[in-house]
């Protein structure tokens, strides 16, 4: 038997990523003045929203748009934030879908899928559609167990 | 920030998550309570493994109820469940990680699965056990199980083979608190998946029947062989549809045909926990017994004053099953 998989879960809230539950991960650096990062944060019990972060680039390493806990405070890229029934998903200027959040309700817990194609400040790809969730590439911890602790924002 | 990274250690106690008919059938939830009692006497973890399609809200469910770790073989080919795949694929994952212990619910699934993986991982099988624990001399598995048709009770260890397997029936234990704070680890092991050549499924659909039933009710009359005759075991199901409880039975009624198979309490029946059991017309044998030993408030009719069921039952009524029944019918027909 080869090498297994591991990561934590939550008994309330969970994204999918590289085919695994995980409480939250992070790409890149969040902390970063310029550079590509992507945060899926942790929600904590009494809470249902997921809490997306990140600065995405297009194939040619140029700014689309950052988003700050689901909100968008820079938009170069002229992208879109649409809300959708149980999440929300950002479209670029030209009409692509970069990126969308659905959280499914369990009985008694709450899973965050994400699908995107986003790419980092070099012009790489560092996340793509995988089955239910993302698969995502580089610099990433896949297993948060607390939110995110941002130290300039 | 903090970065907890999975510990490449597996707890040594597994509990097999049987989530079928999940949110009636809470025996896995039972058998992690106790595996953390096991686990904590062994100084280990408790692991929860988990096969099927799309199991995420289950693996997190575990975790919600105490499993300190989820082992998840999650695949479109386990949506259906087919024993040689399952045995196949846990027996692997078990050789593998070689748990000390391996529990299951003692549930149609478990009886049908466990002693084909007991054979496969070539050790020994406890069937409807009615209490576990650990031997703190010599760290063994105590499988307390009924032997020679339940007159006895047999104290079962499993010295050189590994893992320690047991089933339990559903009810035996209690389930701990759902924790929405727990964080656990999650474990994919990288096992091959393939399906089941033999066996094509064409179709499934639920059985039909009273959502909860009699693991769930909170109030169950349980007539035995004392109840006489089918018209008259038949007042049970009457007082339970006029008070909204349930019916159960001992094997002598099931075998008589006045109640169906699935409401056959005790050790090859089920385990129940109401708050108000009635027990007619039933000595008290010990195959009977086991199953209902965790209701709140027994109150046992009999003619035999010497019957067993007078040691356990909180009220005792000496007489003749079918008319107190009959009477009690009539009462709550004027009250009710």
């Amino acid at each position: 038997m080869a090498a297994d998989r591991r990561s934590l879960v939550s008994a309330h809230h969970n994204y999918l990523v590289n085919n695994m539950l995980s409480p939250g991960f992070v790409l890149g650096n969040p902390d970063s003045p310029r550079g590509f990062y992507f945060l899926a944060d942790v929600v904590l019990p009494g809470e249902s929203t997921p809490r997306i972060s990140g600065r995405f680039f297009d194939a040619s390493a140029a700014l689309l748009v950052e988003l700050h806990w689901n909100r968008m405070i820079e938009n170069p890229g002229s992208c879109l934030y649409q809300p959708e029934p149980g999440g929300f998903r950002i479209a670029s200027g030209s009409g692509d879908v970069l990126l969308t959040v659905h959280t499914e309700r369990f009985p008694n817990g709450y899973l965050t899928r994400i699908q995107g194609r986003l790419y980092d400040d070099l012009g790489r790809l560092r996340v793509e559609p995988s089955c239910e969730g993302v698969q995502v590439y580089g610099n990433v911890l896949l297993s948060l167990a607390e939110p995110f602790q941002f130290s300039k924002k | 920030m903090k970065n907890t990274e999975p510990s490449k250690a597996l707890g040594s106690v597994w509990i097999f998550g049987d989530y079928r008919n999940y949110f009636q059938n809470r025996v896995t939830l039972q058998l992690i309570a106790k595996g953390k009692d096991l686990a904590e006497r062994l100084e280990t973890e408790v692991t929860v493994l988990v096969l099927g399609d799309r199991i995420h809200q289950y693996a997190m469910e575990y975790v919600a109820h105490g499993a300190d770790v989820v082992l998840a073989v999650d695949h479109p080919h386990l949506k259906a469940y087919q024993v040689e795949t399952y045995t196949r694929i846990i027996a692997e994952i078990a050789a593998e990680y070689r748990p000390e212990i391996l529990l299951g619910g003692a549930t149609s699934f478990g009886r049908e699965l466990f002693p084909r993986l007991a054979v496969r991982l070539e050790t020994g099988l406890s069937s409807d056990c009615i209490a576990l624990e650990i031997d703190p001399e010599t760290g063994l598995l105590l499988q307390t199980s009924p032997a020679f048709g339940g007159d006895l009770l047999a104290e079962v260890i499993t010295p050189d083979h590994r893992p320690q397997m047991a089933t339990v029936h559903p009810g035996v234990f209690k389930e701990r608190p759902h924790d929405s704070g727990a964080v656990g680890r999650i474990v994919y092991p990288d096992v091959e998946i393939r399906p089941d050549t033999r066996v094509e499924l064409l179709r499934s659909r639920p059985q039909q029947g009273r959502k909860g039933g009699l693991e769930e009710a909170s109030v169950v009359f349980a007539g035995g062989r004392g109840m006489g005759h089918a018209e008259a075991f038949a007042i049970l199901y009457e007082l339970a549809e006029l008070i909204g409880g349930e019916v159960g039975a001992t094997r002598p009624a099931v075998r008589a045909g006045w109640a169906e198979e699935e409401r056959l309490l005790g050790q090859t029946g089920k385990s129940i926990k109401p708050k108000l059991l009635i027990s007619a017309g039933a000595s008290g044998a010990l195959q009977y017994t086991a199953g209902i030993q965790n209701a709140e408030i027994i109150v046992a009719v009999n003619r035999d004053p010497n019957a067993p069921i007078f040691k356990m039952a909180d009220l005792g009524l000496v007489g003749d099953a079918r008319s107190i029944m009959a009477l009690l019918l009539e009462e709550l027909r004027k009250r009710l």
